[in-house]
C-alpha cells in the first residue's frame, strides 16, 4: 500500500447511462443461479420436453420420409410407420402448427415455475434478507433499475427454458420439411414470440414482487405454488365439475398466459374464457406488481 | 461565542459547531427553524463536499434526523454517537438510499437522492452482506461497471483498487472463504473503485488486524490529503482518535457538535477541564491556582499531586504557565484528564 499505488489515472472518459446498470445487475444475479448444481439438474430436467419435441420432430420426419409402408419397432412393440406419424401427429401435435408450440410452452412451462420459486430467494430474496442492497443502491443507479435488472435475469431464464427452445423447434420443422406461406409463418414466429413476451413480463415482475415480499424460499414455494399449481384444480372443479361460468377459470394465472398463448398463436380453446378476459387479469396483476414494487422502492430507505 | 447544542433542546434546529480547523470555518447554526446553513467558507478552502440543510428524517412515528445542518469538506471527519443517535440515518441520506422528509442532502452541489451525485459517493457499508460465491475481484469489478464503466476500464480501476487496499494477491479466492479483515478490505475497494470525492465509511476499521488498522488509517489520511472527504462512523473512538480529531457527535437525531475535539471540549462550559499536576509544592500552587481567573476548583491529593477544575483552557494553560516560570514551582507531571474524545461524548451525552 505505499504511496505510488495510491495515484490514480482521473477518469476522462464518459460513463454509462444508469440504465446500462441493469445487465450486470441480471449478470450476477444469472451467474447466482448458474453457479448451482440444483438449477443445472432441473434445466436439464426442463429441456427434457424440449428434447422428446426436437427428436420427435426428427423421428416424425424420418418416418414421412424413410419408412412410408414399413413397420417400425418402436419400444418393443412393432407398429406401422404411417401409426406411428398419426400417433405423433395427433398425440403430440408435432405438426408444426401453432397447436405444437403451444403444448411445448405449457409443458415446458411447469419447470420454468419450479425453477422459478426455487431461484427467486436467490435472485431477489437474499439481497433483502442480507442487506446487500447497501452496495447496490449506493452506485449511481435508483431502486428501480436495481429492480429492472433483477427482471431481465429472471427474463433471460425464462426465455433460456422456453421461447428460444420453441424458435428452434420452429426452425427445425420447417428445415425439415419445408416452409410454408411466409406470412403464415412469420405469424406463427410472431405468435411464438408473443407467447414468450406474455411469460417473460408477467414471470418477472410476479417473481421479483413475490420474492421481494416474501424474501425466504419456504413461503415463496408456498405462495408460488398456490398461485400457479393449486388453483388449476380448484378452477377445473369449479367449472369442469360444479358447472360453474368458465369465466372462474380467470383464477388460475397459468391458464391466463396459456390462454393469451393461444391467442397470440391464433388458436381457440373451447370452454375457455376469452383471451382479452384473461389478458385483462394478467394486466391487472402485473399492475398489482409493480404497484407493490414502487411501494417496496420507497420503503427500501428503511428495509432493515 | 458559538454554544453547543443541547440534544434535548425543543427550540428546535440544530446549532452545530463547527470550531477553527484547517479546513473549517469556526460556524454556528443558530436555533429555531429558519436557521440557515453554516455561513460559506473561504473560497480557498473549496465547495462542500457534503451539505444537509435543515434536514428531517422520520420514520413513522420516529425521528431519525432532526433538522440537521451540516457541511463537510475535504478531510475526515468522525461520526460518533449512541446507538440510535441517527448516525446511520445521516450516513444513508448521504448516500442516497435515503431520501429526507425535509430539508436537503446535496453531494457535490447534487440533490444525494439523485444518480449523478451517487458517483461521488463511496460507501462501505457496516454489513457484510455479499455474494459469497464470488470472488473479490468479480465482486468490485461488478460494482464497478454498476459505477458505469465499461468493461475494461471497469478491470483496470479493480485491479488498481484492489491494490490499492492491499487485496491484490487474495482477490482470487471466494469471498466465502474471506476474514472479517479481508471484507472489509473489499468493502472498501468497491467504495473506493470508482473514486468518489466523498466517502462515507461505516465501521471501516472494525474487525482488522493492528496492522491491517494502520495501513487503513494511512490510506485514509492518504485520500484526505488527495482533497477527498470522509466520513467515518466507528465505535472505537480511540481509533478513531488516531484517525482524525474532528468530529461530528450526534445525539437524538440532531448534531450536538461539530470540530476538533479540544474545541469541543472548551466549548463544554459545565463541564471545566480537569488538569492533573503532580509538585512538591502543591498547597502553595493550589492557593495560586485559585487566584486564577479560569480555575474554578482546585482538589489536593495524594503524592503532591492537585487536580485543577478549570474553563477556557487556551487562557487557563497561558495563565497557569506564567505562574509558574514568575513563582518558579517545580512541575514534574501535568496531564489532563477528560478531554479525549470518550470524556466529550460521556459529557455530551449525559454519560449514556
Amino acid at each position: 500500500m505505499g504511496p505510488t499505488l495510491l495515484n490514480y489515472r482521473p477518469w476522462r472518459g464518459e460513463f454509462h447511462a444508469p440504465a446500462w446498470s441493469f445487465w450486470p445487475i441480471a449478470r450476477v444475479a444469472l451467474s447466482m443461479m448458474f453457479r448451482r448444481k440444483l438449477f443445472w439438474a432441473i434445466y436439464a430436467f426442463g429441456l427434457l420436453s424440449f428434447l422428446v419435441f426436437f427428436f420427435g420432430q426428427y423421428l416424425l420426419a424420418w418416418a414421412d420420409s424413410q419408412a412410408e409402408g414399413e413397420y417400425v419397432n418402436v419400444m418393443g412393440s412393432r407398429l406401422q410407420a404411417g401409426t406411428l406419424t398419426n400417433q405423433l401427429r395427433t398425440v403430440m401435435r408435432l405438426n408444426g402448427t401453432g397447436e405444437t408450440y403451444r403444448n411445448f410452452f405449457a409443458y415446458q412451462g411447469y419447470m420454468v415455475m419450479i425453477v422459478l420459486a426455487l431461484a427467486g430467494t436467490m435472485v431477489v430474496g437474499n439481497d433483502f434478507q442480507h442487506r446487500s442492497l447497501p452496495f447496490y443502491l449506493s452506485k449511481p443507479l435508483s431502486p428501480w433499475h436495481y429492480l429492472m435488472g433483477k427482471c431481465l435475469a429472471v427474463a433471460v431464464f425464462v426465455n433460456l427454458m422456453t421461447t428460444l427452445p420453441a424458435v428452434i423447434l420452429f426452425f427445425q420443422y420447417r428445415t425439415l420439411y419445408s416452409w410454408g406461406y411466409l406470412p403464415d409463418e412469420l405469424s406463427l414466429l410472431v405468435g411464438i414470440l408473443g407467447y414468450g413476451l406474455v411469460l417473460t413480463v408477467f414471470l418477472s415482475l410476479t417473481l421479483v414482487a413475490v420474492a421481494c415480499w416474501l424474501r425466504k424460499t419456504v413461503p415463496l414455494i408456498m405462495v408460488w405454488t398456490t398461485m400457479f399449481f393449486m388453483m388449476r384444480p380448484l378452477s377445473n372443479t369449479l367449472v369442469d365439475g360444479l358447472r360453474y361460468d368458465p369465466r372462474w377459470r380467470l383464477i388460475d394465472l397459468w391458464n391466463n398466459t396459456y390462454l393469451m398463448g393461444n391467442y397470440f398463436l391464433g388458436l381457440h380453446p373451447a370452454n375457455q374464457p376469452e383471451w382479452y378476459e384473461a389478458a385483462l387479469v394478467l394486466a391487472l396483476v402485473c399492475a398489482l406488481c409493480l404497484s407493490y414494487l414502487t411501494l417496496r422502492i420507497r420503503a427500501v430507505e428503511i428495509v432493515r | 461565542m458559538p454554544e453547543l447544542l443541547d440534544p434535548a433542546d425543543p427550540r428546535g434546529g440544530d446549532r452545530a459547531v463547527a470550531p477553527d480547523r484547517s479546513q473549517f470555518t469556526p460556524t454556528v447554526a443558530p436555533p429555531g427553524p429558519s436557521v440557515g446553513i453554516a455561513p460559506p467558507l473561504p473560497r480557498a478552502f473549496g465547495p462542500s463536499l457534503l451539505l444537509f440543510e435543515q434536514v428531517s428524517k422520520w420514520y413513522g412515528p420516529v425521528i431519525g434526523v432532526n433538522q440537521v445542518t451540516l457541511e463537510l469538506r475535504p478531510g475526515i471527519t468522525g461520526l460518533v454517537g449512541s446507538n440510535g443517535a441517527g448516525k446511520s440515518t445521516l450516513m444513508r441520506l448521504a448516500t442516497g438510499h435515503l431520501r429526507p422528509d425535509l430539508g436537503k442532502v446535496s453531494v457535490c452541489g447534487l440533490d444525494a437522492w439523485n444518480a449523478d451525485a451517487k458517483r461521488h459517493v463511496g460507501y462501505c457499508p457496516d454489513t457484510d452482506a455479499f455474494y459469497e460465491e464470488m470472488s473479490g475481484r468479480q465482486f468490485v469489478e461488478v460494482m464497478a461497471r454498476l459505477c458505469g464503466y465499461s468493461r475494461r476500464d471497469a478491470r483496470r480501476r479493480t485491479e488498481e483498487t484492489l491494490e490499492r487496499v492491499g487485496m491484490a494477491g487474495r482477490c482470487e479466492r471466494k469471498i466465502r472463504g474471506y476474514s472479517k479483515g479481508m471484507r472489509q478490505r473489499i468493502k472498501l475497494a468497491q467504495a473506493l473503485v470508482h473514486e468518489p470525492e466523498l466517502l462515507v465509511l461505516d465501521e471501516p476499521l472494525s474487525g482488522i488486524d493492528p496492522i491491517g488498522r494502520q495501513e487503513f488509517i494511512v490510506l485514509f489520511r492518504q485520500l484526505a490529503a488527495q482533497g477527498k472527504c470522509l466520513l467515518v462512523s466507528s465505535h472505537e473512538l480511540e481509533e478513531l482518535e488516531k484517525l482524525t480529531d474532528h468530529v461530528a457527535i450526534m445525539a437524538r437525531g440532531r448534531i450536538a457538535a461539530v470540530g476538533t475535539v479540544p474545541q469541543i471540549r472548551e466549548l463544554l462550559d459545565n463541564h471545566p477541564l480537569s488538569i492533573r499536576i503532580q509538585s512538591d509544592q502543591t498547597r502553595a500552587l493550589a492557593g495560586d491556582l485559585l487566584q486564577l481567573p479560569d480555575v474554578v476548583g482546585v482538589e489536593l491529593g495524594e503524592r503532591d499531586n492537585l487536580t485543577v477544575r478549570a474553563r477556557n483552557p487556551k487562557q487557563f494553560f497561558s495563565a497557569f504557565m506564567r505562574l509558574v516560570l514568575e513563582e518558579n514551582y517545580q512541575v514534574g507531571h501535568l496531564e489532563t484528564l477528560d478531554d479525549s474524545t470518550h470524556a466529550v461524548l460521556e459529557y455530551l451525552l449525559g454519560g449514556k
